[in-house]
């Protein structure tokens, strides 16, 4: 008889438990971030809630430090307005965009159309603030002589926002579109219907939850976006006058951190109120994060993928009593439609009119909804399920031919509404309506004959008119390059990239901006990789759908969804202030390191998802650990995506401004600091500097640019090589 | 009896690669026509043909003609659309769209023009009693389609294919993704179909096409090795080719 190994565990650990431990410990850090980034924000906040009270904070109209006024409402309402301003123009660009690319351009065209999209998306924020502080600017200034004195202003702002928000919407809408099903396609089709009735109505309904998410992650870039907005937005901390005045001048709350953070004196009452800004910041994006997780399973619930309380939010309201729910929902209804009431009036009534106004509105119709659900129940006509309870079900209640004449009157209302507003800028409110009324009435003449369009022509004219909106795309990004370039690339020379800088950063080279650069990066990396390496490592192999796991992804959801210049405010207290290092290397670089680190683990975990299980299941068949299986199998297979992943963070590090900020960065070295607790200077930070603050002459402040932008989109041309080259050596 | 529609001498490529060799079938009018053969002989590929779904693939020329009422369907002034509209199709496995089912009985007749609320309700309740579906939704008309079972969304289908009048109704292996009790359910309404329309059928199953059809097809490697009355193809094959698929040995 041959002896054979035992098959018990021999009394040790089971190594593959203790290395789970471990990398869930490691995991685990990105919970502690966030934990620690919220606790320091609403710590430093406490004084001016204390001092000045929640309730003030809130409702003082003006923001006026120097008189001791704290009022948020103007830098909210700054931050809320150049958002909506960029979706209104990123939206409809951005949808076209993306149907373009999934739905009409052949083939090939559609990567490459993809990766310009990319490289939109990786142009650093600093760049575009440079790009409409030269040119935007200037020429809405000229566009609007009379209504913009300096051109820095809030349709300034949502005009470069909107085009910072384009690649997020284009490329999330674009993969939405795309994973529809093509029996959804084919269906269609064969009966009868165009391409382009497939599009319009099949394809992009069936594709709304994704699009939904895709205009509130581009909505969550343009509420943290700092640099742009602090650049051309006109630095006015109040709220327009109407309030849909886009040539006024306003001041997000992003903007207002970055420009009084650093003139405020540490510990004042002033100072707390800036965090307590940082707090609504911070709110409003996890807000941002839920309703966009509520949308998804919203639209899923519509199209029959039932899946109970996906969100907080659903959770709590599956545990209310269902009396609170609806009235919680008919007091959201009624609040909304006071509101619109009331901003609708103000131009006309004052405050306490147009309230009274809005009250009585709310009331009447409450009281008319009321008075037909008695009628209807009086005649017998209400089903088994009684009376409606919510202001939906009401809705939903009423005759299919109701609901479509609401819908269509509701649209038309829109239209005027609309159109008054920018019209009534320019000219008085009876040329204003009536613009409005027009332009209704034009609507529905077109409606009409469009019916009576063949349907092959109207697309080609809808495919024509998307493929306009394409080239207009390409067209604004390829002007930004081109343009920097052109004024920029004279600039450098190899005394610019070598030299020191000379009077103030204005004149002489930037080679300590370059190396400062580098340095911040490589720190950053340092810091970045390995914790984000191994949470992926752990999110993609080992982790099981337990509370501890969800609470780490939600939390590397709030740290990718944090705006960049929370994560310097954050840096400032802990490094600068609280250890005492000044303005050093080494807080740039963990700053930087935490705010690069969602997108190190996110790619990783995507990358290791990918690998098919079939390759798992081999070398664990063979009796290798789950260890082993990982590091000898799956990384190996992973390792061009995880590169690819590692070199857009890289380049997307070199490009931020608002974390070195506060930490790191100075404008003006004469020579190379030696300790990493010196400060350094850096080419994104130098950018806004010569763009703002110092009168420096253009070429070097293009110089700069052109500099910035050559590493960061080298960084993506290294990213597509390495795609490309792994591409071809695996595939499955 | 008269020919819905004629195949002549019908080939097609996919790019290089010819999938139908000069096919020549009649298909006639309320009657099931099934078409049986091994894997990737080209069923689905013709039965694509009738109603130009395979302009869909770039890489795809058809040579040949295909008359429908005497009308070549690749005729160079041919209507693709109304062609869609006069021939519709049920694909393998159930596609409904994501939206009420209303909405998927009305979106036919809307992109065809019919406005008419009244007329619209007509159709949908029309179309859904015509595939046998009625009693099972009639009080969930505005709830989603995908909440239906794998052999409703199947009748469905077929329900939002007949909102639009079709002359011909093509299907692809229509109940190989249900299970037998729903299967049955098409296969008798099959049966009724063809009282009012043409039927075109692919499937895999000898059986059913034993069952269901008046003529069956069987084709081998792009070709259509026999075409007769379905009794006569069943019970006295004319091809030793046939005789060996249908008592199942093949390979
Ligand atoms: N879009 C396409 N492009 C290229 N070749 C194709 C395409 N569709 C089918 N073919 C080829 O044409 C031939 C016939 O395919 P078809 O799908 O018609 O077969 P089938 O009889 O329906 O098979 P099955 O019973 O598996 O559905 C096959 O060789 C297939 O590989
Ligand atoms: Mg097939």
């Amino acid at each position: 008889m041959t002896e054979t190994e035992s098959i018990r565990m021999e009394g040790r650990f089971h190594t593959d438990t203790v290395t789970k431990y471990f990398l869930m410990g490691i995991a685990s850090i990105a919970i502690s971030i966030v934990f620690f980034i919220i606790l320091f924000i609403f710590a430093n906040s406490t004084d001016a809630i204390r001092d000045v009270g929640i309730v003030k904070l809130f409702t003082t109209p003006r923001w006026a430090p120097g008189e001791e006024l704290f009022g948020t409402v103007p830098i909210i309402s700054g931050t809320l307005a150049v958002t909506a301003g960029a979706m209104i123009i990123a939206v409809p660009i951005g949808v076209s965009a993306a149907i373009f690319i999934s739905e009409v351009a052949p083939g090939r065209f559609k990567t490459i159309l993809k990766s310009v999209s990319e490289v939109f998306a990786g142009i650093p924020s600093v760049v575009y603030g440079f790009f409409g502080l030269m040119y935007l600017v200037p020429v809405l200034r000229d566009l609007f002589p009379d209504k913009l004195l300096l051109g820095s202003s809030w349709l300034a702002g949502s005009i470069l926002l909107g085009i910072m928000a384009l690649p997020t919407i284009i490329s999330v809408s674009e993969d939405a579109l795309n994973a529809v099903p093509r029996s959804y396609r084919e269906a269609s089709l064969a009966m009868g219907a165009t391409k382009w009735e497939t599009t319009r109505k099949v394809v992009t309904p069936a594709a709304v939850s994704g699009i939904s998410t895709a205009i509130i992650l581009g909505m969550g870039r343009a509420i943290g976006e700092t640099m742009a907005v602090m650049m051309v937005c006109g630095n006015t901390p109040i709220v327009p006058d109407p309030f849909y005045n886009v040539f006024s001048g306003i001041r997000p709350i992003t903007a207002s951190l970055a420009f009084e953070m650093s003139y405020v004196v540490v510990g004042s009452t002033y100072y707390s109120a800036l965090f307590f800004l940082a707090l609504v910041l911070m709110g409003m994006v996890l807000l941002v994060s839920l309703v966009s997780k509520m949308m998804v399973s919203r639209t899923r619930k519509r199209f029959g993928e039932v899946k109970e309380g996906e969100t907080v939010l659903h959770k709590l309201a599956s545990k209310l009593p269902v009396s609170v729910v609806n009235g919680i929902k008919n007091g959201v209804w009624a609040l909304v439609l006071f509101t619109v009431v009331l901003i609708a009036s103000k131009p006309w009534l004052n405050v306490l009119g147009a309230a009274v106004l809005g009250a009585a509105v709310t009331a009447f119709s409450i009281s008319v909804a009321l008075l037909w659900i008695n009628k209807l129940e009086k005649e017998g006509r209400l089903g088994a399920d009684g009376r409606p309870l919510n202001a939906s079900e009401f809705f939903e209640m009423l005759s299919t031919k109701t609901k479509a004449r609401i819908r269509r009157a509701l649209g038309l209302l829109a239209i005027v509404v609309l159109i008054y507003m920018p019209v009534s800028l320019f000219y008085d409110d009876v040329t204003s309506v009536l613009s409005g009324i027009a332009v209704a009435a034009l609507f529905v003449v077109w409606k009409r004959l469009y019916r009576k369009v063949d349907s092959m022509r109207a697309q080609k004219v809808a495919h024509t008119g998307l493929m306009l909106v394409m080239a207009v795309t390409i067209g604004i990004l390829l002007v930004i390059i081109v343009r920097i370039f052109v004024e920029g690339l004279p600039t450098v020379t190899w005394e610019f990239l070598t030299g020191f800088p000379e009077d103030a950063g204005r004149a002489g080279g930037i080679y300590p901006a370059i190396v400062g650069t580098l340095k911040l990066v490589a720190g950053a990396m340092i810091i970045a990789l390995p914790l984000g390496i191994i949470s992926g490592i752990y999110l993609a192999e080992y982790s099981k759908d337990t509370p501890l796991t969800r609470t780490i992804r939600n939390c590397i959801d709030i740290l990718s969804g944090t705006p960049s210049i929370v994560f310097g405010l954050f840096g400032m207290t802990v490094f600068v202030i609280l250890f005492g290092w000044g303005y050093s290397l080494i807080g740039g670089c963990i700053t930087l390191g935490f705010m690069i680190l969602p997108v190190i683990i996110r790619t990783t975990e995507e990358a290791l998802k990918a690998v098919p299980q079939e390759l798992r299941e081999g070398s664990l068949a063979m009796g290798a650990t789950k260890w082993q299986t990982t590091v000898k199998v799956v990384l190996p297979a992973a390792f061009g995506s995880v590169i690819t992943g590692i070199i857009l963070a890289i380049g997307r590090a070199a490009g931020e401004t608002a974390p070195i900020m506060f930490t790191a960065v100075v404008a003006f070295q004469s020579k190379i600091p030696k300790s990493i607790f010196d400060p350094v200077m850096a080419l994104p930070y130098q950018l806004y500097y010569l763009s703002t603050e110092g009168i420096a002459p253009p070429g070097m402040r293009s110089g700069v640019a052109v500099v910035l932008l050559s590493l960061v989109l080298s960084m993506f041309v290294l990213a597509s090589i390495v795609r490309y080259h792994y591409n071809k050596k695996f595939k499955w | 009896m008269t020919n819905v529609i004629e195949i002549e001498n019908l080939n097609l490529w996919y790019g290089d690669h010819q999938a139908l060799k000069d096919i020549t079938i009649p298909i006639k009018g309320n009657k099931v026509t099934a078409l049986i053969g091994p894997s990737g002989c080209g069923k689905s590929t013709l039965i694509r043909c009738i109603n130009r779904m395979n302009d869909l693939v770039d890489s795809c020329r058809v040579e040949g003609s295909m008359m429908f009422h005497g009308e070549n369907i690749y005729g160079p002034d041919t209507d693709v659309i109304k062609v869609r509209k006069k021939i519709g199709m049920i694909f393998q496995k159930p596609n409904p769209f994501p939206m009420s089912i209303r909405d998927n009985i009305t979106y036919g007749p809307k992109i065809h023009g019919v406005e008419d609320e009244d007329e619209l309700e007509r159709i949908v309740v029309d179309s859904l009693k015509k595939a046998a579906l009625w009693e099972e939704v009639e009080d969930r008309l505005d709830s989603s389609a995908m909440a239906l079972s794998g052999g409703q969304q199947q009748r469905l289908c077929i329900a939002r294919t007949l909102s639009v009048s079709p002359e011909i109704i093509l299907m692809d292996e229509p109940t190989s993704a249900l299970d037998p009790i729903a299967t049955a359910k098409i296969e008798e309404l099959i049966d009724t179909l063809v009282k009012e329309f043409t039927v075109v059928i692919v499937t895999h199953n000898m059986q059913q096409a034993s069952r269901i059809s008046d003529y069956t097809g069987f084709m081998y490697l792009g070709e259509m090795i026999e075409f007769s009355k379905t009794e006569k193809l069943f019970t006295r094959p004319s091809e030793q080719l046939t005789e060996r698929y249908i008592t199942g040995r093949f390979g």
